[in-house]
């Protein structure tokens, strides 16, 4: 298993090393310094854009701000190599970091705006600030000089190789790890995220800050090896291209980003040698009306469907023969190909190929090596270990909380009480205030009124992800769990917690961190088998069936090692043996003596279950009791099945 | 004095075209959740080719609905091919990158088809200013001001008053329940994008007199107007004229007293600062996150 990417590894970087001497051409060698930039650039891209998947048109800018650092140092104070690139990388980075604070607030569309409006904004500083960047006029730049040598086109290429492989391995690593599962998660579902104790604001702000310092690094690379900067070059075409590169090479892959800067720089060279543009183009026409035929014939899709790419391709090719020169139409082409992109090669040229070889992710792989760890002693946590307070306390302790929306009183007036050790049944017609009294207990709303104490601590106010880390879990309503990560990596996100390592340790792999992912992996492992999922451990959660999903989201509450944990119609949807399956599951949590509150439409489960049972109605508390008894009292019933007011149930 | 009432008056001549522009991003925005981001290509388009007509010798009030009628297919491609796909597979990034890359396709169509270089617009009106509070206020300031509020007047009255116009709002309401009600929602999709492109391309016809025409000239517009979107909220009609002419003045106020490079500064700034604080806009109401 572990030959194949080492001889990978081995085969790329002897590629690498031997290209300056198989190709002694300066001019090629300078065209693989290039990709090799970009490449760098576009693994920082790749953070923001793969996996918290945030569309960010800001690249180009932060590109520019780091080629300008290195170019502005070198003038002003002719600074050497290192330093300017060490500049280059944390003057990025504290801008990436200004980047992101917009990001805490917005997503999508809007951020795609913002990161925009502050490329332009470097551009016009760039431009303006002509004492510090000599404006329109540009900054040149001699070769750079390392341990008092000057560097060469090949010494240089050289350098630039040495922090690709560096920058590879940083990042893949960073990527990997519990960081990389937390950017990953923050796309997945925001809201679960922070539950599992994940602040999303600070991963946020991690990803753009590492981000931007390698998209700094890269520029200030850019400076030498241009030895030409100038304001233009960091436009709204260069980050369109980048992102074009993204999703063309393949998300969340190095690999995908080593191809797509390798696209992105050769191909504006091949749109300028029309015979062998035109060339490329018809292969490329055949190969998508083969591709479409076989497709076609198979079944898997129609004819209308396949339409748009053929016959964009095959214009593509028409196009290369009418016109004469293609240079002046290098953006049409560029727009074009990132249309097809988009719509019909969404996983990339990568994931295409990876999906027709058949090959499996590091997901799959990781969750078959997690399967022969040695297990944990405990996979869910003894809560009553955990240092009590007085055993006469309750656990939760709200009081008069009201939540309102404007007009509505989603929660008017409420106390919940929750004995430790308990399962607290909470229940009531839809749109009784349930889920708000989830959402307030675990900070999503902040109510308008009233008390909450957590062990006798109030958490009003607090950020979800403190109340998460306080030990208080949930499941959700509508599933909400990290789609395009597997089953075991959903788990090891409510791990994060167990973490200690920063990113130098992750970045070495030094042992702190390989003794916790070991530990986390372990665990993890075990928690899945606990809800009876080891065998899916590797598929990817969006693609596991519905109950076995609520599972999982068991599981990955659980890993927080919670004292309370709020289950949100856990049985919704399920089978009845599943329903069976999810008691006894319920119960063993119970033994480990954690607290449970439980949202529930089936009166069966409830009833069978819960100790103490509250019924909520319009926002308000109507009873509340043992099961039996709530199940007599007459306002239940009335609230359940309606019937007539008659005088004396007035309220 | 006289020069700051003069840069209010151009600045709101400015703002209402800023004000144009972003009721067609509320447009696309209210039936789809969708922009275009070649929204300033849009405007482009339709100021060059404004231009080639009016080139051929066409008169400018009759090239103005020429124009519109070309907006709105402009518009309506680009939600077919751009919109509509990302819709259907319910892929955010797809459209945001499909209307970018649309957008550069169009700008260097443009270049090849208009050239690099700035063009000039021959103006309708006289080119020699009234004298108005002791400030020259050209002619067609006026009549960018009154063009601008005559055409978001128009779709107003259309959504209110008219069944289809109901249907447009009904989608904006609950596209799912509008469609079970029978209401074809992709069409009123495809038609708000044709109105907005309409708009945009009115916009561009409205300021090209009294700026330089090329295809250079809506990218930036189209950011800012964005601003003013973004700052009237995305949902109000009346915040996008405050917030277009509060732009619209202090663009004009920067320009004259720092300088002109840095003429773009303050809207993008404003963008910056607005949705890091206070993401729903002046105007506009916070949506309450369901869990």
């Amino acid at each position: 298993m572990k030959s194949r990417p080492l001889l990978l590894a081995a085969i790329g970087l002897a590629l690498l090393v031997g290209f300056p001497f198989v190709v002694a051409n300066p001019y090629y060698i300078h065209l693989a310094q290039t990709i090799a930039i970009y490449a760098i650039l576009l693994f920082g891209l790749d953070i923001v854009v793969g996996y918290t998947g945030q569309v960010s048109l800001g690249h180009a800018g932060l590109f520019g701000i780091g080629a300008y650092t290195a170019g502005v140092l070198f003038m002003k104070f002719g600074a050497p190599l290192l330093l300017t690139l060490v500049a280059g990388v944390a003057v990025t980075a504290v801008f990436g970091a200004l980047l992101a604070l917009p990001a805490l607030r917005v997503t999508g569309p809007y951020l795609a705006m913002v990161t925009l409006a502050f490329g332009t904004i470097v551009q016009i500083l760039i431009n303006e600030m002509t004492d510090l960047t000599n404006g329109a006029m540009g900054i040149t730049l001699q070769r750079p000089r390392l341990l008092g040598v000057t560097l060469d086109e090949r010494g240089y290429y050289f350098v630039i190789c040495g922090l690709l492989v560096a920058s590879l391995v940083v990042v893949h690593r960073i990527l990997r790890s519990h960081l990389g599962r937390a950017f990953e998660a923050l796309r997945g579902s925001p809201v679960a995220s922070d539950c599992m104790g994940v602040s999303v604001y600070r991963y946020k702000v991690y990803a753009f800050v590492i981000s931007a310092g390698l998209a700094g690094l890269a520029g200030s690379l850019y400076a030498y090896s241009e030895k030409y900067i100038s304001p233009n070059t960091w436009n709204f075409e260069l980050t369109v291209l980048l992102l074009l590169a993204i999703i063309m090479g393949g998300r969340k892959t190095r690999s995908g980003a080593l191809l797509g800067a390798a696209i992105i720089v050769i191909l504006p060279k091949l749109l300028d040698d029309l015979d062998l543009f035109r060339t490329v183009s018809v292969t490329l026409a055949a190969l998508v009306t083969a591709g479409a035929a076989v497709q076609v014939a198979r079944g898997k899709t129609t004819v209308a469907r396949s339409a748009i790419p053929v016959i964009g391709s095959v214009a593509l090719a028409v196009l290369s023969f009418v016109l004469t020169s293609m240079t002046d139409w290098r953006l049409s082409i560029f727009g074009l190909i990132t249309l097809l992109v988009v719509y019909y090669l969404q996983d990339g040229i990568l994931g295409f190929v990876r999906q027709t070889l058949g090959w499996r992710g590091h997901g799959a792989s990781d969750a078959a090596a997690a399967a022969t760890l040695p297990p944990p002693a405990s996979a869910v946590s003894t809560a009553a270990s955990q240092p009590a307070t007085s055993a006469a306390q309750d656990l939760v302790a709200a009081d008069k909380v009201l939540m309102q929306f404007g007009g509505l009183k989603a929660l008017n007036d409420v106390a919940l009480h929750v004995a430790r050790g308990t399962i607290h049944g909470l229940i009531g017609p839809n749109g009784s205030g349930k889920s708000t009294m989830m959402n307030v207990l675990t900070g999503i709303y902040v109510p308008t009124a009233g008390s909450i104490a957590f062990k006798g601590q109030s958490i009003v106010g607090r950020t979800s992800s403190r109340i998460a880390l306080a030990g208080i879990a949930r499941t959700f309503q509508n599933v909400q769990l990290f789609g395009e990560m597997t089953a075991l990596q959903n788990v090891l996100v409510g791990l994060h917690h167990t973490y200690r390592s920063n990113l130098l340790d992750v970045a070495l792999h030094l042992p702190r961190y390989l003794r916790e992912e070991r530990a986390a992996t372990a665990r993890a492992y075990a928690l899945l088998k606990f809800v009876g999922l080891e065998d899916l451990a590797g598929e990817e959660a969006r693609n596991l069936p519905y109950g076995k999903q609520r599972l999982l989201e068991i599981a990955r509450a659980l890993a927080l090692n919670p004292e309370l944990l709020l289950l949100d119609e856990p049985a919704a949807g399920l089978t009845a043996p599943d329903i069976k399956e999810l008691v006894v599951i319920i119960r063993k949590i119970r033994e480990h003596g954690i607290t449970l509150i439980l949202i529930e439409h089936h009166m069966d489960v409830v009833m069978s279950v819960c100790d103490v049972v509250t019924v909520l109605d319009f926002g308000q508390k109507i009873a509340e009791g043992t099961p039996a008894a709530v199940q007599a009292d007459p306002q239940v019933i009335k609230a359940y099945l309606g019937g007539e007011l008659d005088a004396s149930a007035a309220h | 004095m006289e020069i700051l009432t003069q840069l209010i008056f151009s600045g709101i001549a400015l703002g209402m075209i800023y004000a144009v522009i972003a009721f067609g991003y509320q447009l696309t925005f209210a039936t789809s959740d969708t922009l275009n981001f070649g929204q300033g290509d849009a405007l482009m388009l339709g100021a060059l080719v404004g231009l080639t007509l009016v080139g051929m010798g066409v008169n400018y009030w009759l090239m103005i609905p020429l124009v519109c009628v070309f907006g709105a297919i402009q518009g309506a491609v680009v939600e077919r091919i751009g919109v509509r796909p990302a819709l259907r597979i319910k892929s955010e990034f797809g459209w945001i990158m499909s209307t970018i890359a649309l957008g550069i396709i169009f700008k260097n169509v443009a270049e090849n088809v208009w050239g690099h270089d700035d063009l000039k617009f021959p103006s309708p009106l006289p080119e020699s200013p009234i004298h108005f509070l002791g400030a020259n206020v050209l002619p067609m300031e006026i009549l960018v001001v009154v063009g601008a509020v005559l055409m978001m007047a128009a779709v107003e009255l259309f959504n209110r008053k008219t069944i289809w116009g109901k249907a447009v709002v009904a989608t904006f309401n609950d596209r799912d329940a509008a469609r079970l009600m029978g209401i074809n929602t992709g069409l009123v999709i495809t038609f708000s994008y044709a109105l907005s492109s309409m708009s945009a391309a009115l916009a561009g016809v409205l300021i090209a007199p009294l700026t330089l025409t090329g295809s250079t000239m809506g990218a930036v517009l189209g950011l800012k107007a964005f601003a003013v979107a973004i700052i009237g909220g995305l949902t109000s009609g009346m915040g996008i004229i405050v917030g277009g002419i509060i732009l619209g003045i202090a663009e004009k106020l920067t320009g004259f007293y720092l300088s002109t490079g840095y003429q773009d500064v303050p809207g993008l700034v404003l963008l910056l600062i607005v949705l890091a604080v206070r993401p729903a806009g002046l105007f506009g109401k916070t949506a309450i996150k369901k869990v």
